[in-house]
């Protein structure tokens, strides 16, 4: 199993989500993130002072997939998530050693 | 010495500053807040600042030439309607404006106004104020906000000026024209703005959201509200500014402002609580929706408008039923046909606004009762003013009058805003380029609405380092 980590732009979500239920994989976990990598942050004025805000509102989105899954995910998150500009975001994998399905008890791919 | 002169009432001068007061508190923070609370979260700031600076917009324009466009001397433009369909343009600026208030061409027609000409001018301004700031919720969302700042004034002058005169200057639709016809004996009736406001911006921001083009696909599919309860304080302060609204437009404190009044929040009350039994009853999901309460209570106070004094309370309810039962279908079953599909009117002024007025305009013309009397007389060769609608045995022509004026309003208007907007759109994009209406406010004012001081790195240009606390002595 392995644990596919996106940081996407906040607008493609929903075509992030369309394309991993498209890819087979029905289930995943989105949160409101902020954070920076090369896109450039940008300043706020308030009553005329002006304020450095280099965190940027990004989505996050993680699903865990059976291996023979991951190849189909990364494409589908990439196809989705892409728009060609900087900001556009980040994803990776990361293996995961064990997984509970907490109602039932299950364990391991049986509890995707 | 004597603080008054002697056609001043104090009563009624502090009244209609009151109701003056209470209808500006509607525009400012009444829709601001409302409209602020309802779009998405990247757009409160644009909401609220457009509704701010349209407000000082038309107060400028008003004490320059629009008061007097308005509500002055008759321009003679030509024969017919054009001999009385705008007053000749003047300032107030200036100290001549203590004297004792006067519309020209009403002079006569009802009591002499017992307060000054500053009172009446402030009254008449927050009206022609909140009339932009309602088809601001057409066109919110993507609107170049310099073009707001065009558009504003010279739709005010151009439009607003045209419908105020001809309904409330004393201009044509407020004439009888019996050479037309023997049955038309009254002009068109418009207590407080059920065409010169409600129709006007509800026509002319479907116009306007036509003219400027769609928000971006993305944000009309989700255009979720960012705070129900802000919405919920500017839906208040509509509901009860709406006493201001229709309570002062007798220009009296007297029994029919409080008819007018009470008139005013039974159709109101009834219309939301209709609003939300069809929503229970009849809509998709069969469960009441605050959102659509407040539709509805939206819809109540409009179609009212045109009707406050002239109806009794009984006529009031009527009016709650009918308008909140018609706006709820023309929201649910026309608001999705192809053409309101097109048009993206961001907030449905064309129904709560528009259908709602136009609704309580026509009802006018049936519901009428001539036992409520506008102004009494002096029980010899003077009658008491009351107005008849068709259900009390008057002439239905009344109805056609109504009709007639309803139509002018939604021509002109609709020209009006079409010719601004095409001529302003030589000069500027009416329209926000894609890559700013995808960030909204900070993209416009470098603002947003709920700042997080966590991810500010700091203020740019300045330092505040934390000094060391001083050691306490003792």
């Amino acid at each position: 199993m392995k644990l596919i980590t996106a940081i996407v732009q906040p607008h493609t979500v929903a075509n992030v989500h369309t394309a991993v239920d498209q890819a087979g994989v029905h289930g995943l976990t989105f949160s409101e993130v902020k954070g920076y990598g090369r896109q450039k942050g940008h300043t706020e004025v308030y009553r005329g002072a002006e304020y450095q805000v280099d965190f940027i509102p990004k989505a996050r989105i993680d699903v865990v997939v059976e291996d023979d899954h991951v190849d189909a995910v990364v494409a589908a998150i990439l196809g989705a998530a892409h728009t060609g500009k900087i900001g556009d975001g980040k994803v990776w994998v990361t293996p995961v050693e064990s997984l509970i399905r907490v109602r039932t008890g299950e364990r391991g791919t049986d509890a995707l | 010495m004597n603080p008054y002169p002697d056609w001043l009432n104090p009563g009624d001068n502090a009244w209609q500053l009151m109701a003056a007061t209470l209808v500006g508190l509607m525009s400012v923070p009444g829709i601001a807040v409302l409209y602020g609370g309802i779009v998405q979260k990247k757009w409160a700031v644009n909401t609220m600042l457009m509704a701010f600076t349209g407000f000082s917009l038309v107060l400028v324009v008003w004490v320059l030439w629009g008061f007097k466009l308005s509500f002055g001397e008759p321009m003679k433009l030509g024969p017919g309607i054009l001999s009385s369909v705008i007053g000749k343009p003047r300032s107030i600026l200036g100290t001549d404006n203590t004297h004792q208030a006067v519309i020209p061409l009403l002079d006569g027609a009802m009591p002499k106004f017992r307060f000054s000409e500053s009172t009446l001018a402030y009254f008449q301004f927050v009206f022609a104020a909140i009339t932009p700031l309602l088809f601001l919720g057409s066109v919110i969302g993507r609107i170049n906000f310099k073009v707001w700042l065009i558009f504003v004034p010279l739709w005010s002058t151009l439009a607003y000026s045209v419908n105020a005169f001809l309904l409330w200057g004393g201009g044509w639709w407020a004439q009888a024209h019996p050479s037309i016809s023997s049955a038309w004996t009254t002009g068109a009736l418009d207590y407080s703005g059920g065409y010169v406001i409600h129709l006007a911006a509800g026509t002319s921001g479907f116009v306007a959201a036509a003219v400027i083009g769609p928000r971006l696909a993305r944000d009309r599919d989700r255009a979720v509200p960012n705070n129900l309860p802000l919405a919920a304080v500017g839906a208040g302060i509509l509901w009860l500014g709406w006493n201001g609204f229709n309570g002062g437009d007798p220009y009296f404190a007297g029994a029919n402002a409080s008819l007018a009044v009470l008139n005013t929040n039974l159709a109101t009350g009834v219309a939301l609580l209709t609003w939300v039994l069809w929503d229970i009853f009849a809509s998709r999901q069969r469960k009441p929706t605050f959102l659509g309460g407040i539709n509805g209570m939206i819809t109540g106070l409009v179609a009212i408008t045109p009707a406050a004094g002239f109806v009794n309370t009984f006529g009031a309810l009527i009016i709650g039923v009918v308008a909140s039962s018609l706006v709820w279908m023309s929201w649910n079953w026309l608001g999705r046909t192809r053409l309101f599909n097109k048009v993206d009117d961001a907030l449905g002024v064309i129904h709560t606004h528009g259908v709602a007025g136009l609704a309580g305009g026509l009802l006018v013309g049936v519901l009428a009762d001539p036992h409520v009397v506008e102004y009494l007389g002096n029980g010899a060769d003077v009658s008491d003013v009351t107005s008849a609608g068709w259900l009390w045995g008057h002439h239905p022509f009344q109805i056609l009058i109504q009709l007639g004026a309803a139509l002018n309003i939604i021509v002109w208007d609709a020209f009006i805003t079409f010719a601004l907007l095409k001529i302003i759109g030589l000069f500027m994009k009416l329209r926000l380029p894609d890559e700013v209406l995808e960030v909204g406010d900070i993209g416009v004012h470098d603002e947003e609405a709920y700042p997080d001081d966590a991810i500010v790195s700091g203020r740019v240009g300045a330092t505040f380092a934390d000094k060391p606390a001083e050691p306490v002595e003792g």
